[in-house]
């Protein structure tokens, strides 16, 4: 007994490419294994019109070309998005009021954010969406753009961000970037990249508050594009 | 085992050349590395570096939901080379004792089962987190007779034990009445299928012959049982014989054999004395046990597998060694930011997992051993 997959969309692949990706003909399942997309469509009299939707070989193919394959892909991490409820306690540990009920805030924007962001909806069976999407990514960096003022205010009190009871710090009096807040929010060690770029938005600002804010909301849209 | 990685491997070796015919790098193409031997992934491999750092931050947001603290994140950062992993792995140990992680593993295996947020579907993804933040097996998963109904307070983090409601016997998560309501449908078809694709981490057709047989439709049956081994319209109401369109048994000779097991759940996930789900016929009439198999026809998991009722049927998804390997490579995925296995195609070859594969399985298929051994892997710490 063989176990096998999705041997069709493979065959099926194979098939399209030996002619050098020329063909717009739909693939065709010379093995006779898993129907094409479509093809149980039916009535009483055959199939009953179940579904039968499983990935694109264009798609599949696209991805073996472009990621490489199960054997690579596998053994490297991916870039999924921040999972929704750890996107909420992120923003508690940096010092965002989650709970924030006014309009337009970081807590408003975060706890009606679900859909976009791509939350579990498991009363239709449907598990949390971890791949990256223009309306996740969109509301993830609208709410960071809204939650800097509340960031720079708190990580000089937050327990989290101390070592040995001293508290980090993003800016110091001279508006110039500081290595132990940036390292806080973004949850891996500051580098001299992180805080070149963070002076250098401070600097290009109109004003430096201006330019602190832009400088966090950037950082941590970078930092938490991937989980 | 073999499943698909042979034609992955043939595919891939296809579609790079014959899609890539301009000899300018279109961006995206690996460049070797003089210093790494094998194919251009295998170089791209061997030029990962070791972050610890990275690693940290990534299994912190997974394992408990949040960002690392300052302290974790210099004890790693400034502990010298030959101890950063140490210290890691110090770090990861003190994360899986944590009540967080009992929150984040309910939230996996709720992903996982595609269930949740009520009473009635967490009772399965609490019983794997219990599982799971007990250190106890995955197989229990199958096998386990009481208890598999326990609630989760997320607040507190604890599990309090508790049988499933009714009458149903009781075979791990396969009877929870939670996940028989949420999969109800038509014959137990979508019980059926949540059970293979969630746990054997494959769709239908799932047992292949090396040898197909005309039966006499515009491609072949593949399957393993003997094509008369699932009812027609010559024993039951539906002709699950028919290849007009296609072949509805290369599908439906695994299918058949086993979703009778779950056919006495009914619409509300309890268990009654009879067949309870309906068929797609006229009036929705309640499915007879000859819709699915002749007369004398038993149940299995597989072919060979006989499975006469939902221990039974446990025991041999216990047994399976496809099942072990689908749970492993679930964690790896979930560790490594993979999209599902199944419905994104996200395959694990078993290559990659063999290392963590063969503790889990000498380990008694503890969960928090996985956990632990996917999260401190070489492949995790890599980037």
């Amino acid at each position: 007994m063989t176990h096998v997959g999705y041997k069709t969309i493979l065959v099926a692949s194979l098939g399209v490419l030996a002619a050098g990706c020329t063909s717009s003909e739909i693939p065709v399942d010379e093995e006779g294994n898993t129907p094409p997309p479509g093809s149980t469509v039916g009535s009483e009299d055959n199939t009953f019109s179940h579904d039968n939707t499983t990935i694109s070989p264009w798609e599949l193919v696209d991805r073996l070309t472009k990621e490489g394959p199960p054997r690579y892909t596998s053994r490297v991490h991916s870039c999924p998005k921040v999972r929704y409820r750890t996107f909420g306690n992120v923003l508690a540990s940096v010092g965002v009021n989650v709970g924030n009920n006014t309009n337009l805030s970081a807590g408003q924007l975060y706890r009606t954010g679900g859909n976009a962001m791509g939350a579990p909806n498991f009363a239709n069976r449907i598990r949390e969406n971890i791949a990256i999407t223009t309306s996740g990514a969109s509301r993830a960096f609208d709410i960071f753009a809204a939650a800097a003022p509340e960031i720079i205010a708190a990580v000089p009190t937050l327990e989290r961000c101390q070592i040995n009871g001293q508290p980090a710090a993003l800016f110091n009096s001279l508006d110039q970037c500081e290595a132990s807040g940036i390292t806080c929010i973004i949850g891996v060690p500051a580098q001299a990249t992180h805080l070149d770029l963070c002076n250098l938005t401070i600097q290009r600002a109109s004003t430096p508050e201006v330019g602190k804010r832009l400088a966090v909301a950037a950082l941590m849209a970078a930092a938490y594009t991937c989980e | 085992m073999k499943r698909i990685s042979i034609l992955l491997a043939a595919a891939t070796s296809f579609a790079v050349p014959a899609c890539s015919s301009d000899s300018t790098n279109p961006g995206n193409e690996p460049q070797p590395d003089a210093g790494v031997t094998g194919d251009e992934w295998d170089q791209l491999l061997g030029q990962r570096e070791v972050d610890f750092n990275a690693a940290l931050r990534i299994a912190a947001l997974r394992l408990t939901g949040d960002l690392p603290t300052m302290e974790e994140i210099t004890r790693v950062a400034s502990a010298p080379e030959e101890g950063k992993r140490a210290e890691y792995e110090a770090i990861v140990r003190d994360y899986l004792e944590r009540p967080s992680f009992a929150r984040q593993i309910f939230y996996f295996w709720r992903d996982t089962f595609k269930m949740g947020e009520n009473t009635e579907l967490d009772r399965a993804p609490a019983f794997a987190a219990q599982l799971s933040v007990e250190n106890r097996s995955y197989l229990e998963l199958f096998t386990a007779t009481e208890n598999t109904c326990p609630t989760f307070d997320e607040g507190a983090a604890t599990f309090t034990p508790a049988n499933c409601p009714g009458n149903a016997p009781t075979a791990g998560v396969l009877t929870d009445p939670g996940a028989m309501k949420h999969f109800f449908g038509n014959f137990a078809f979508r019980r059926v299928a949540w059970v293979q694709e969630t746990f054997d981490c494959a769709k239908f057709p799932i047992e292949i012959s090396e040898t197909p047989t005309d039966v006499g439709g515009a491609s072949p049956y593949i399957g393993v049982w003997p094509f008369q081994s699932i009812s027609g319209l010559a024993t039951g109401r539906v002709d699950f014989l028919d290849v007009s369109a296609v072949v509805c048994a290369n599908c439906h000779q695994s299918i058949n054999h086993i979703a009778p097991l779950f056919a006495n759940f009914d619409q509300n996930g309890v268990y009654q004395n009879q067949i309870a789900v309906p068929t797609p016929l006229d009036g929705a009439p309640l499915a007879q046990r000859t819709d699915y198999l002749p007369e004398g026809e038993g149940t299995a998991w597989r072919f060979g597998v006989p499975a006469p009722d939902l221990p039974s049927l446990g025991a041999a998804i216990a047994a399976d060694p496809d099942v072990a390997k689908c749970g492993v490579a679930r964690v790896w995925n979930w560790a490594l930011g993979k999209t599902d296995i199944v419905d994104t195609l996200q395959e694990v070859p078993v290559e990659t997992i063999q290392t963590q594969l063969d503790q889990f399985i000498a380990n008694g298929h503890k969960m928090k051993d996985l956990i632990f051994a996917v999260y401190t892997s070489d492949d995790f710490v890599k980037f």
